[in-house]
């Protein structure tokens, strides 16, 4: 047996990454639909919608960017991660600390976000490097722990000075500093939204490019990669450096969006509970992403106002990762459920995507 | 329990004939969902009145939000912000006060050598020890102030822990919910440390029948625990006869029964219906507020003092308190109505708001 | 002064640290007893069951119900939360156990995630925390006990500690020289080609997750008693005592037992130390990522399916 058999496999392994010289046409029309329904979800839709969605919306466009980087992670390379909520408090944690202790714009912050946390999550995934499959999701599991232990310990800064930036006996917390242009919650949901869209398409450049061929190797099979001369230890970590970086910067959204942090609020569990969601929308597709953030902030938010417990969104996710892992051995976009790709399909027409590929 | 109330009021015909509807939002303690509910409540659901907070972040997030609109709101919170702005008034005493209450018990009382106080690792950690810690300085006992991680997975270290740093003379001092101050009460007991200080205290959770009964006639006035509402088991006054008879017939549903959060969950409906009956003309967020602010005086035996809203720039209505022990399986009253002291700074600073404000302190 | 120095200067005595080393080992008890509970069914299936946690609080939940609201008399609640374990284990065995069985250990681990999420959601519905509601299991035992130094170490601890050792012995002895144990171990490297040998396959997996959900109740009513019953602690204390099964490279049930003991010790003895009281629960988490670290040096390249 040549193959690590994945959690989640790619619908046509190793072609889909050559796709975009073969069907120029359908990908113009996908950039345009893209750049439509961006431009709707950035000008109308804070207007068409109350402030409690806007706020829920906020949270989805900071959790597609965390579903977006388990799902590169699970999805092109096999590898699974049970600590991306770990790496992104790191990243709200850093970025909190330099809005609070600097006066850098925003954008310079979350960039720095993104890079500490990237740095942070390199060195993470070196050694974890040499591992795979079951020991690497157990080992991120065991460091997310520690993380959430730590993160405890030294809180969230709140605008105290010292290196944790915490004081626990302030009273009136200040606010966590907005960029100057998105102080309002309408606004500030424009901005994630960009941050957001910029963050996909910084992935979706390494997908269609060098590193995302390399990816597909690994994936398939990485004596093979290895035996065709792909640097596996580099693309490894340049996909570890990659996520840590969008989900650094995705913490740095988070800050802002909650504008108050408390460590209370990551427990080791969440990461739980975001595979369980990245499973669900799919983690080899890009449109995957957003579902599963969709599923974890938006759902509550419907949940509450229907006046249903939110523990029903904790039973549904765990008939979802049944569903998805028992049903779809060959991949979850692929082989969806019926009823689940029912539902796929809809919200695909929606986005207005070519969905023959995926449905085939 | 506040919903109980209602029906009970919207069973008997309303308020000046209007029937009362309960907004309820649930959260699980993250700010983002904390937020988008305040926003949902005020321009979705029209609410015209903020009634019964419970909650540990939400006075912090909200508290800029209400002021701009306007309301005032009653709760029973934990954020230290729920007592220190003028938005807001509590029902109960929020931890630090009610730590106060616990601490104090141990100093003058039981006259402990030593305080070890210890406390869930949750926002405003050093907000409340200040009390304590303000207490113990004032009495020129040494204090030592701690936090646990929660939930606690090795409770017989901690209790160990807080047993050793205390010492025969000492007392130690929990604020914890009620689960967590248990599982360290019940450690204790099972490493047999009882009677390794000078005495337990506890802030309000621990007042429960609950507690009294898991832990056993060992802790029988070795625990003191600070009640900021009059125990539940006495019947004695109308306030607590009418509580009881609702959650009877309207209140299967509240969870946890009797105790002290659905007492709080009863004053808070009471004020707020007392104050809607005051109310001439139309209820709109201008009216109702103005008369939530005017809330003056209630007296019940519920609360040491009369409970009073007030224009200050804080508000600790509740600053006089009730300690309780455990007597066979029952929390007893061991002490009755005592103030906390002004050695608390904030305590003191309330007290000469409200005096200059002509507040009846009680 | 210098951190370290502070550190230094406040370490606590030998006499201080020894009531901490009995506490310690009832702490790595409790973390023995689910850390051995799950390496065995990873042993004879292939399947890391995360969901060992949650099934043992849902049954002291039960319990609970029956003792508190039925009238139950208390060691029928018991048992009712034993067989509760060994039911639910065996379903989902049955049902998803076997359609992943050919699947990779990823797979199947990330499965019972699903279980997990699914019994802690009902669990949070039926028995809720909010309004301040607590609840808590005593055992009889937990009124006798002795004296060790200075610490009362009571009958449950001794159990606790007893029922991990048992476990451990039992299930090593079992795999090693019983008939049912070898096509076990047979079957967890290859499900397969033990069939075609003869084993009864279906028959062996089903008593493997039958035994590990009955091993989950006994260890609820434990866990419960020992660290709190609620849903989520108990649910995810799983997480600090995968470190134990880690650090043994899940494979022997043995070093995962010494481990968890170590984990729990090393836990408690940091506990008094002023500077790292704070950081003590990282303990499990910190040890085994050290262990991994230093046990995996050497690169390895996936080749087949026994390789993570």
């Amino acid at each position: 047996m040549s193959t690590t058999e994945q959690i989640a496999s790619p619908p046509e392994q190793g072609k889909t990454v050559q796709a975009p010289s073969r069907f120029p046409r359908s990908y113009a029309i996908r950039a345009v639909v893209i750049i439509a329904l961006l431009l709707f979800v950035v000008l109308a839709l804070p207007s068409l919608l109350s402030l409690y969605y806007v706020d829920a919306l906020t949270q989805v466009a900071v959790y597609s960017i965390v579903a977006l980087g388990l799902g590169v992670l699970v999805g092109r390379l096999g590898l699974v991660s049970l600590g991306q909520a770990a790496v992104l408090a790191i990243g709200a944690w850093v970025a909190a600390r330099l809005l609070f202790g600097t006066g850098l714009p925003y954008e310079v912050v979350l960039l720095a976000s993104g890079i500490i946390t990237m740095v942070l999550g390199t060195l993470v995934g070196l050694p974890a490097l040499r591992m795979r499959g079951l020991y690497l999701a157990l080992i991120t599991l065991m460091l997310a722990g520690a993380i959430t232990v730590v993160l405890a310990s030294l809180n969230f800064p709140n605008g105290g000075h010292g290196f944790s930036g915490y004081n626990g006996a302030l009273v009136h917390i200040p606010p966590i500093r907005r960029p100057g242009i998105a102080t309002s919650d309408p606004a500030f949901f424009r901005y994630s939204v960009i941050v957001a869209a910029v963050m996909f398409v910084l992935v979706v450049a390494h997908l269609r490019t060098k590193p995302g061929r390399a990816w597909a190797a690994i994936r398939q099979s990485e004596p093979a990669a290895l035996a065709a001369g792909v640097n596996t230890t580099l693309y490894k970590l340049w996909a570890f450096a990659l996520v840590s970086f969008i989900t650094g910067v995705a913490g740095g959204v988070l800050a802002g969006a909650v504008r108050y942090l408390y460590s209370i609020d990551f427990q080791t569990q969440d990461s739980i509970t975001l595979l369980a969601v990245v499973l669900m929308g799919g983690a080899y597709s890009i449109w995957g992403a957003i579902v599963a953030a969709l599923f974890l902030q938006l759902l509550p938010a419907l949940l509450n106002s229907w006046g249903l417990s939110p523990d029903w969104l904790t039973i549904l996710f765990g008939i979802g990762v049944l569903q998805v892992l028992t049903t779809a051995p060959r991949g979850v976009v692929e082989q969806m459920p019926k009823d689940l790709a029912k539902l796929g399909r809809l919200i695909a027409r929606g986005f207005g995507r070519t969905t023959s590929k995926e449905v085939a | 329990m506040i919903q109980a109330y209602f029906d009970c009021v919207n069973a008997n015909g309303g308020v000046n004939g209007h029937p009362l509807k309960l907004f309820v939002q649930l959260d699980q303690t993250q700010p983002a969902q904390i937020t988008a509910a305040a926003h949902k409540l005020i321009q979705s659901d029209h609410v015209v009145a903020i009634d019964g907070v419970f909650d540990l972040l939400e006075c912090t997030l909200d508290q800029a939000y209400w002021k701009q609109l306007g309301i005032f709101e009653m709760d029973a919170g934990i954020a230290p912000e729920c007592w220190s702005t003028p938005n807001s008034a509590a029902v109960n005493m929020g931890p630090r006060y009610s730590s106060d209450g616990a601490v104090q018990y141990a100093l003058n009382t039981v006259k402990a050598k030593k305080i070890v106080f210890d406390q869930s690792n949750v926002p405003g950690t050093g907000y409340i020890a200040g009390g304590p810690t303000a207490l113990a300085k004032a009495a020129g006992v040494p204090i030592k102030t701690e936090t646990d991680n929660v939930p606690i997975n090795d409770a017989n270290t901690v209790a160990l822990r807080l047993v050793q740093d205390a010492g025969p003379d000492g007392s130690v001092v929990l604020n914890f919910t009620p689960p967590e101050a248990l599982v360290i009460l019940q450690a204790a007991q099972k490493l047999g440390l009882e009677d390794r200080v000078k005495s337990w205290g506890c802030s309000t959770p621990c007042n429960t029948d609950f507690l009294a009964k898991a832990l056993g006639p060992k802790w029988n006035h070795k625990l003191f625990v600070n009640a900021e509402l009059a125990s539940p088991d006495d019947h004695n006054g109308p306030e607590m006869q009418q509580y009881e008879a609702i959650l009877k017939k309207y209140g299967s549903s509240v969870a946890g029964g009797i105790g002290s959060f659905s007492q709080m969950g009863f004053l808070l409906g009471k004020f707020l219906t007392q104050a809607l009956e005051t109310v001439k003309g139309p209820y709109t967020m201008k009216s109702v507020n103005a008369a939530i602010e005017g809330i003056k005086d209630y007296k019940t035996e519920l609360l040491c003092q009369p409970w009073t809203y007030g224009k200050v720039a804080l508000h600790i209505p509740n600053n006089a308190d009730y300690t309780t022990t455990p007597e066979n399986g029952k929390m007893v009253t061991a002490q009755g109505c005592t103030e906390i002291s002004n050695a608390d700074p904030q305590i003191a600073q309330y007290r000469s708001a409200a005096k200059a404000a002509g507040i009846n302190l009680g | 002064m210098h951190p370290l120095i502070h550190l230094a200067l406040s370490l606590p005595t030998w006499q201080e640290e020894q009531p901490f080393l009995v506490t310690g080992l009832a702490l790595g008890g409790v973390y023995a007893l689910s850390g051995v509970g799950m390496i065995v069914l990873f042993r004879t299936t292939g399947v890391l069951n995360l969901s060992f946690g949650a099934v043992g609080a849902f049954g002291a939940l039960i319990s609970w119900q029956l003792i508190n609201h039925n009238g139950m008399n208390q060691w029928l609640a018991y048992l009712a939360c034993v067989l509760f374990g060994g039911v639910v284990t065996l379903a989902y065995g049955m049902v998803f156990g076997r359609v992943l069985a050919p699947r990779d250990p990823l797979v199947k681990t990330t499965a019972t995630l699903g279980l997990t999420l699914i019994l802690l959601g009902v669990m949070d519905l039926l028995w809720t925390s909010s309004g301040g509601a607590s609840r808590s299991i005593s055992l009889p035992t937990d009124n006798h006990g002795f004296l060790i130094g200075q610490v009362q170490v009571t009958t449950t601890d001794v159990i606790g500690l007893a029922f991990g050792i048992v476990i451990t012995v039992a299930t090593t002895v079992f795999l090693r020289y019983s008939k049912l144990g070898t096509a076990m171990r047979a079957m967890a490297n290859d499900r397969e080609i033990t069939a075609t040998l003869g084993v009864p396959v279906r028959r062996v997996e089903a008593s493997a997750w039958f035994g590990c959900g009955i091993v989950a109740g006994i260890a609820g009513i434990l866990l419960a008693d020992m660290v709190a019953l609620d849903a989520t602690t108990l649910t995810f204390l799983v997480i600090s005592s995968l470190a134990a099964a880690l650090i043994a490279r899940l494979s022997s049930v043995v070093v995962t037992f010494i481990a968890a003991i170590v984990i729990g010790v090393v836990d408690a003895l940091v506990t008094p130390i002023n500077g790292l009281t704070n950081y003590h629960d990282a303990t499990p988490f910190v040890l085994a990522a050290i262990a991994l670290l230093v046990l995996n040096r050497k690169r390895v390249i996936s080749l087949s399916r026994q390789e993570f």
